[in-house]
């Protein structure tokens, strides 16, 4: 350290010579501090308020949820009964169609009228049995599959007596055009 | 002597800490003189000192619980007061540190003694300084930074800091020697 420097640092409280105007800066210090405790508490009830919010929209989204998934059990399982009802007047009207034509028709053999009504009769009770099971449960996949199952064995059925009845017909029209 | 001056002041950054209005102003009145002379030396005008000081101290009052006590609180809020100071002089464009290309020849010689005894002309001389020379004389002199200090401070070397430190000085004694 040099004369110089040591002059100035043995001189240092001389430098401080500027008196701050201490009311007015601290009033503003005091304003600005205000502000952000204003600023603060604001954000805190801000916060509170957002707080709040989230857990109302919480709680209604949740209740919501479950309310909703209720009725969109519900609904699921209004549309699947409607779905199930549809199909079900569906197939029984097309089988009891299909029954009507093979109880009508005149070319085909009344034994095996009597087998094919026969085994309709049979599914019928099974399709019965079934349908009791499913309105126990009806999300029981296994129930389910075996009323699709009944319905095809039916169809099933029809289209091998109908194959039958074509048979028979083409046999005759072709004996016929022998003949 | 010394010790018992730090626990009072613990005393009032405690308080303070908690949002003691009080004690927060204690601390003020005590501290707000010196600092005020910081800033106004490094910016020349009592408006600029006076927001500084305004905003170090909010600015000091609202992070006061990030303090802990690893300095003195005098030095936290020095540094907080240069630092704000040094910001506003950069938002300002006026040099913070001297610049290399400063038209200033630079010789190993050493500085001429100082021939006056009158702190005032040291004064005046390091307002005629150029603004980059003056911060380094600040910061070195009256504020007792050393380089390592003041590199961080001004975002120069250390090297820098001394070679410009030694720039100044020189410039400084030539000019208080003419006045």
């Amino acid at each position: 350290m040099d004369d110089f420097e040591k002059y100035i640092k043995e001189n240092k409280d001389l430098f401080n010579d500027q008196k701050a105007d201490k009311q007015k800066i601290w009033h503003n210090i005091e304003s600005n501090l205000d502000n952000t405790k204003v600023i603060y508490l604001w954000n805190l009830s801000g916060l509170k308020i957002a707080a709040t919010i989230l857990i109302l929209v919480g709680v209604f989204s949740i209740a919501g949820l479950f309310i909703t998934s209720e009725f969109n059990q519900s609904d699921q399982n209004e549309v699947v009964h409607q779905e199930l009802k549809d199909i079900d007047i569906y197939y029984k009207n097309l089988v009891s169609f299909q029954v009507q034509l093979v109880n009508n028709h005149p070319k085909l053999k009344p034994e095996n009228k009597k087998e094919f009504l026969s085994f309709m009769d049979e599914l019928d009770k099974d399709y019965e049995i079934l349908k009791q099971e499913m309105t126990k449960n009806l999300n029981n996949e296994y129930i389910l599959e075996a009323i699709v199952n009944n319905y095809k064995k039916r169809i099933e059925l029809i289209e091998n007596l109908l194959e039958q009845i074509n048979d028979s017909k083409k046999s005759t029209d072709n004996e016929s055009y022998i003949l | 002597m010394e010790t018992n001056i730090l626990h009072t002041h613990k005393d009032l950054v405690e308080k303070s800490k908690s949002g003691d209005r009080k004690s927060q102003y204690q601390l003020y009145e005590l501290y707000v003189d010196a600092m005020y002379n910081i800033s106004f030396r490094m910016l020349g005008t009592k408006e600029d000192a006076e927001d500084i000081i305004q905003d170090s101290f909010a600015e000091a009052f609202k992070k006061l619980k990030t303090f802990r006590y690893e300095s003195t609180f005098g030095s936290w809020l020095k540094r907080i007061v240069i630092n704000k100071s040094i910001n506003h002089l950069k938002l300002k464009k006026i040099p913070i540190a001297p610049l290399e290309q400063y038209p200033y020849t630079v010789s190993d010689e050493k500085s001429e003694p100082l021939q006056t005894t009158d702190i005032d002309k040291v004064k005046k001389g390091i307002q005629i300084l150029p603004n980059g020379y003056r911060q380094i004389i600040n910061l070195y002199l009256i504020e007792g930074y050393d380089h390592i200090e003041i590199s961080e401070i001004l975002g120069i070397t250390i090297s820098t800091s001394k070679s410009q430190y030694h720039r100044a000085k020189k410039k400084l004694i030539e000019i208080v020697n003419t006045l």
